[in-house]
């Protein structure tokens, strides 16, 4: 008989939970883009760098869907007692607009954690590819392989931290930058690349990451998310340098939870052919080899 | 005696709140949000007898309360339905509906005598109503090729068989009693609303099948008026499924008519919702003084002299 064991996905969190969350803070990144705390203990301690959450308006029907949202950061009481989530977003449509206007102490339904966040590093260089609001996931990311701060319940342990954490970030111009401050970290090397040439590399991410592959490219391993033309060169970029690559979808998805099969994407079977599969179940990060881009 | 049991002709319900058919997954899904030995029953996502990969994405999109799908029933197919996701679902302590779609009577025929020989199901539901797939919808369409499905599913053993049925034809009425004269035990009323999105920017269907499912509370109130027309019409016991999301509308439906009802849509962003009925419904029948929820089932009285 099939076991619960065997037949569990990556991305299928047995231990996640809907919550009623009490929105702690809000603050504007960026243009077009905010940052919202929530409190929320039991998700808080739960949670690791890469998953993400489905928010929900706490009452009416349009909005009718949760949204997903990958964690920012995690954050701690007077205690040093982690009691809430960060999560950054970017306002596209009804809900991320609403979001805008919520006040400290409203609430809201979410529940989580969901998926199966990025892999523990594993090589000596850490390379995070961001593009846009995929820049998200990389603060806990980085964090974490720096060593400052440990995730998950229980908390995750790297055997042994990456010797090198670099975060290549593109966004389309200066004034869509977020989060600087809060990926000022030592040990962080931060390089940055906008379209328009308004701050840092005037260019494409991808180049800033061939530049970073120029060296010591045995040795890196690369996490990336953003939109899927630009995560696609960077699978790219990756698999002619022959370099280990795990992409971040941002499928839009109903339910999160693996009940809906809306949120699908072609992945590679073993025999070559392709089936559609849950990026909320399976992913939503994947090796970039996995998937048809 | 339990207050909230339910009986469909030849399938008894420890509770009428049921969850509908590709809503839920394989149950294994909401393993983590729901006690599914709390529920009436469920109905895991449609199984056909081959492996489907599904429609191309976009397969939902959001509208104004509602939710337009067209997942092109993805499911790995009926043989690997039996031998790995049965088996989990048969070990859980709640009815297992399970939900059949096929394009022709043989393949709904080998499906049902397997089922019938299968440990852990307690009924079987037919989805002659998917608006998703090519060949899906006749059956649901026409009175006589609904009754032949259900006569031949019947035919192959005892299980009770539930027909779920399309909304998209002119009247329901009388393909609901030709599956009730072929032998079905209860009506589902209803599937998704055809429907469409447009991005009229970019000249382009938001869906990726171009067409789509509607479902969500924007189809309740038709999901009642139909509800209603066949309470009224055709003798078969209804389970009600459109839109629900809170208690209220529980007891619309049943006052409309139905004797149980699926929470359909409401499983992807309220997953606890299925649970909190139950323990509504109790309240429910203790507050309008009756011995079970049965007494009020099609008690909506029409007053025509005003």
């Amino acid at each position: 008989m099939n076991t619960t064991e065997q037949s569990c996905l990556p991305g299928m969190v047995f231990s996640a939970r809907q919550h009623t969350a009490v929105v702690d803070g809000i603050r504007e990144m960026a243009k077009e883009t905010w940052a919202i705390r929530l409190r929320q203990p039991e998700l808080a301690e739960q949670i690791t760098p890469g998953q993400f959450f489905m928010i929900r308006t706490a009452d009416g029907s349009d909005p009718l869907l949760g949204r997903p949202f990958a964690l920012y950061d995690t954050y701690a009481d007077q205690d040093g007692r982690v009691v809430g989530i960060e999560f950054g977003f970017v306002v596209v449509g009804k809900l991320t607009s609403l979001m805008t206007h919520w006040k400290v102490g409203d609430t809201v339904d979410v529940w989580g954690p969901l998926g199966n966040g990025f892999p523990i590093p594993s090589a000596k260089r850490l390379i995070c590819v961001a593009g846009g609001i995929g820049q998200t996931p990389f603060l806990a990311v980085a964090t974490e392989a720096i060593g400052l701060k440990r995730y998950g319940l229980p908390q995750r342990q790297l055997q042994e931290r990456p010797e090198s954490v670099t975060l290549c970030y593109g966004v389309r111009s200066r004034e869509y930058l977020s989060g600087l401050d809060d990926f000022s970290l030592s040990d962080l090397q931060v390089e940055v690349a906008t379209d328009d040439g308004s701050y840092g590399y005037h260019g494409f991410v991808t180049e800033l990451l061939q530049q970073q592959l120029e060296t010591d490219r045995h040795e890196a391993e690369v996490f990336c998310c953003g939109p899927e033309p630009m995560m696609k060169a960077v699978a790219a970029v990756c698999r002619d340098a022959s370099v280990k690559c795990w992409l971040s979808l941002e499928t839009p998805m109903a339910c999160g939870f693996g009940a809906c099969f809306s949120c699908v994407t072609k992945v590679r079977e073993d025999d070559g052919t392709w089936d559609y599969r849950r990026t909320c179940v399976e992913g939503p990060v994947f090796e970039a080899d996995r998937l048809v881009l | 005696m339990n207050p909230l049991a339910v009986q469909l002709n030849r399938l008894t319900l420890q509770n009428p709140i049921l969850v509908a058919s590709g809503t839920f997954g394989y149950a294994k899904e909401m393993t983590a949000y729901v006690d599914f030995a709390k529920l009436g029953g469920i109905i895991p996502k449609t199984v056909t007898p081959q492996p489907r990969p599904g429609n191309p994405p976009p397969r939902t999109v959001e509208t104004a309360s509602g939710l337009l799908n067209s997942i092109g029933l993805d499911n790995d197919g009926f043989d690997q339905f039996v031998a790995e996701k049965l088996p989990y679902l048969a070990g859980l302590r709640t009815s297992v509906i399970v939900n059949i779609a096929a394009k022709t009577n043989d393949e709904f025929r080998r499906m049902a005598t397997v089922l019938n020989a299968a440990e852990g199901v307690a009924a079987v539901e037919l989805n002659i109503s998917c608006p998703n797939v090519s060949g899906g919808v006749d059956f649901g369409t026409n009175p006589e090729l609904a009754a032949d499905v259900v006569r031949t599913v019947c035919d192959a053993g005892d299980l009770p068989v539930i027909a779920k049925l399309t909304p998209n034809v002119t009247s329901v009425v009388p393909i609901a009693q030709a599956v009730a004269d072929a032998g079905a035990d209860a009506v589902s009323l209803i599937n998704t609303f055809q429907g469409m999105a447009i991005n009229w920017k970019k000249r382009r269907p938001v869906l990726g099948n171009v067409l789509g499912g509607l479902s969500g509370p924007a189809i309740k109130p038709l999901a009642l008026r139909i509800v209603w027309q066949v309470a009224q019409a055709a003798q078969i016991p209804i389970i009600g499924v459109g839109g629900i999301q809170c208690i209220d509308d529980v007891m619309e439906f049943i006052v409309a008519g139905a004797s149980a009802i699926q929470v359909g849509t409401a499983n992807f962003y309220d997953p606890g919702l299925a649970n909190r009925l139950v323990d509504e419904l109790t309240d429910v029948v203790a507050q309008e003084k009756v011995e079970s929820l049965t007494d009020l089932v099609g008690t909506l009285q029409i007053s025509r002299a005003q």
